[in-house]
């Protein structure tokens, strides 16, 4: 039976009946005339709302005084129907629907809807920190835009976070995340959202007029703040921050093109060094498209037999004679002509092609070598990524197998940036290929953090005193004092000693005078064809000096 | 003593300028700030001030120590804050010492900073157990004058 039919039926039904039936209904409902008046209310709707049904007061001053936040708009003939949501007192959220009548008023009806708006929040927040999630951050972004606000926005990204989480465990990780999230939480002012948006990544949103100023002095400290050391369950931790900037309606007007900035302004900044901030520039999505027209060559690059080894001979201080070369990496490409490793090999190491590279350069140094007249040594340079590929001590095994190349002769080179993150996984590593018989030598000694500790840690065979300090001998103490003091170091610690980027006969008379046991440098040597490296060796003349 | 005692050693340097006025008051503002803060928490230890640089020993259980250099981070009047040393440790070196603050007069300030200079004192320079020495021997004659 239609329901128009059921109500026909019965009409002869006394409207007190009709009164009772609302009294009693499970569903809060409020009758309100056409001017505003509350009329009645049922039962649910005291129980919601928390008070008496008071008569004839305004719907609007007997939300207030049940401490409602939100006043539903009242429909009209024109728009019968209307929806609002409501703040209770004790924080229930409520949508009141609201139905045009024909007398002019309306009925009201409440729905608590606290779970889904719970849900919702739910979704908009990071459980770990607290703080807003990506959702919630492209929303408050989206929010901020829409109200015309000027907004700054800062993409940052912890430095060194992953060696934490890998050394000392994802409780301590979290817990560092938690004091992080807590650090930026103290840097951001009222109306600013503070998000994380990934393991190590967060965004903090500034709306409103700021100088460029003040925007660089919130980013400082950014970096500064979060950059202190933490203590956190009995550690000292120390992690930095890299910060990019950017600027609505400056930079982007809309959500994505601005985190897509900001995140270009970061990049940029860690590439830079790290633990530091940089504002989006325009020309930087053009380098970014530059980089990756590079990455896309670079991909080619070893199918088309792009790449090339040279090789710059070792010489040994006693007898001046060359022992060995260093095989270094060219890329000549078709359109772009010779690339400067410095531009390539970062690409190479962030899209990990340096792995594929690597074993390149690993099985033709060997190969040459093995071809060679007189067992000279080949170095080889290992990129830190390289470290990470479990396939590398494989890798080494049959390089030295399918070239013949005796292991001794080959000597692998790594800088102490491979040993920074999971230092007793690379040690490990290293002890293996060094059970192999091959060479280990510590290269670009001086650099880094210089930490004595890794040569402690790892009996390198061979420190290379990088070449900035060898060039700084003649004009300042210091740098030969260093090259002085290395040189020392090694011959106590059973460890030879090169000297690289030894250019004019000074520097190597100097570098002979403190030590130093191995040169290499375009005085001895520059870089050369692997035809003209083994013409070298089979001259046998290979003695430096006046004669070579 | 409570089990799990951690000694943690700090300096920083200040961005309060470089009078001697305003400085002073800041090192107060510091060190009242710590005292209302820490003695609730159980942390003691010694403040040291010369010329722009704060040297510190905080001494308490392992939480309440982290808890309370934690706060020292966020402060922005401290920056370049180097953290020397956090060990754990059998006993406080400052038991009841609540944030002992080496010359609370102008005279010892003076007295202090004369020291400082004629020594060559620059907590910057120093290691960890070097500037809690430091601060140990400062806090045992402060005691002993105030007893003479």
């Amino acid at each position: 039976m239609a329901l128009n039919a059921l109500l026909q039926d019965r009409a002869d039904w006394p409207a007190d009946a009709y009164v009772a039936a609302l009294v009693e209904l499970a569903t809060p409902v409020l009758l309100v005339d056409r001017d505003g008046f509350v009329e009645f209310a049922n039962r649910q709707v005291c129980a919601m709302l928390g008070c008496s049904a008071a008569p004839l007061l305004r719907l609007d001053d007997l939300l207030a005084s049940c401490g409602v936040d939100g006043r539903p708009a009242l429909p009209s003939a024109a728009t019968p129907e209307k929806m609002a949501q409501l703040r209770l007192s004790d924080g229930r959220a409520v949508n009141a629907e609201a139905r045009y009548l024909p007398n002019g008023g309306a009925a009201l009806s409440l729905n608590d809807v606290s779970a889904f708006v719970r849900e919702a929040e739910r979704a908009r927040v990071d459980p770990l920190t607290g703080l807003a999630n990506r959702v919630g951050l492209h929303g408050a972004l989206a929010d901020m835009l829409a109200a015309g606000l000027p907004v700054a926005v800062f993409c940052i990204d912890l430095d060194r976070f992953k060696s934490v989480n890998d050394t000392l465990g994802h409780p301590i990780g979290d817990a560092l995340l938690r004091r992080v999230a807590e650090r930026l939480v103290t840097i951001a002012g009222p109306g600013d959202v503070v998000a994380r948006v990934g393991g190590d990544e967060f965004t903090m949103l500034r709306p409103g007029d700021a100088s460029p100023t003040a925007i660089s002095e919130t980013a400082e400290r950014i970096v500064d703040l979060v950059g202190r050391t933490y203590v956190l369950e009995g550690h000292m931790l120390n992690v930095g921050a890299s910060v990019g900037v950017t600027l609505a309606p400056t930079d982007g007007s809309d959500g994505d093109t601005l985190l897509k900035n900001g995140d270009l302004a970061l990049y940029r900044a860690k590439a830079e060094g790290r633990g530091r901030f940089r504002f989006f520039e325009a020309d930087m999505d053009a380098q970014m498209q530059a980089r990756r027209a590079i990455e896309l060559d670079l991909r080619r690059a070893l199918a088309l037999k792009e790449f090339e080894l040279v090789y710059q001979p070792q010489v040994d201080l006693s007898t001046q004679a060359v022992v060995g070369f260093e095989a270094l990496l060219r890329w000549r490409n078709a359109r772009r002509g010779l690339i400067s490793p410095a531009e390539f090999i970062p690409i190479a190491e962030d899209t990990g092609l340096i792995v594929s590279i690597g074993e390149w350069v690993l099985r033709t140094a060997c190969r040459e070598a093995a071809s060679w007249s007189h067992p000279a040594e080949v170095a080889v340079n290992l990129s830190p990524i390289q470290f990470r590929d479990h396939k590398l001590v494989q890798t080494v095994i049959s390089a030295l197998a399918h070239s013949g190349l005796e292991p001794g002769r080959l000597e692998l080179e790594i800088t102490e940036s491979a040993l920074m993150d999971e230092t007793d996984t690379v040690v490990a590593t290293l002890k293996t290929l060094r059970g192999l018989g091959v060479r280990i030598s510590m290269d670009d000694f001086g650099t880094g953090y210089s930490s004595l500790s890794y040569l402690q840690k790892f009996p390198f065979d061979k420190i290379k005193i990088d070449q900035s300090f060898v060039r700084g001998m003649g004009d300042n103490a210091e740098a030969g004092a260093i090259v002085r003091a290395v040189a020392r170091l090694g011959t106590s610690l059973g460890m030879k000693t090169t000297a690289e980027g030894v250019e004019t006969q000074e520097q190597l008379d100097a570098i002979r005078a403190e030590g130093c046991s191995h040169v290499q440098g375009y005085l001895t040597g520059r870089p050369m064809s692997g035809a003209d490296a083994a013409a070298l060796l089979a001259s046998r003349g290979a003695k430096i000096g006046k004669e070579a | 003593m409570s089990e799990d005692l951690y000694r943690l050693v700090y300096y920083s340097r200040t961005r309060m300028g470089e009078e001697v006025e305003r400085f002073a008051d800041g090192v107060r503002s510091v060190l009242a700030t710590s005292q209302r803060n820490n003695a609730p928490a159980g942390v003691t230890g010694a403040l040291l001030f010369n010329a722009g640089c704060f040297g510190q020993v905080l001494e308490g259980s392992r939480r309440a120590v982290e808890a309370t250099f934690e706060r020292i981070q966020r402060d922005p009047r401290h920056s370049d804050v180097s953290l020397l040393g956090f060990d754990a440790i059998d006993a406080r070196a400052f038991p009841n010492w609540a944030m002992g603050f080496v010359g609370t007069r102008a005279a010892d300030a003076e007295r202090y900073g004369g020291i400082a200079v004629a020594s060559g004192y620059d907590p910057s320079r120093m290691s960890a157990d070097h500037l809690f020495e430091t601060l140990h021997r400062l806090a045992l004659e402060e005691e002993h004058s105030a007893v003479a």
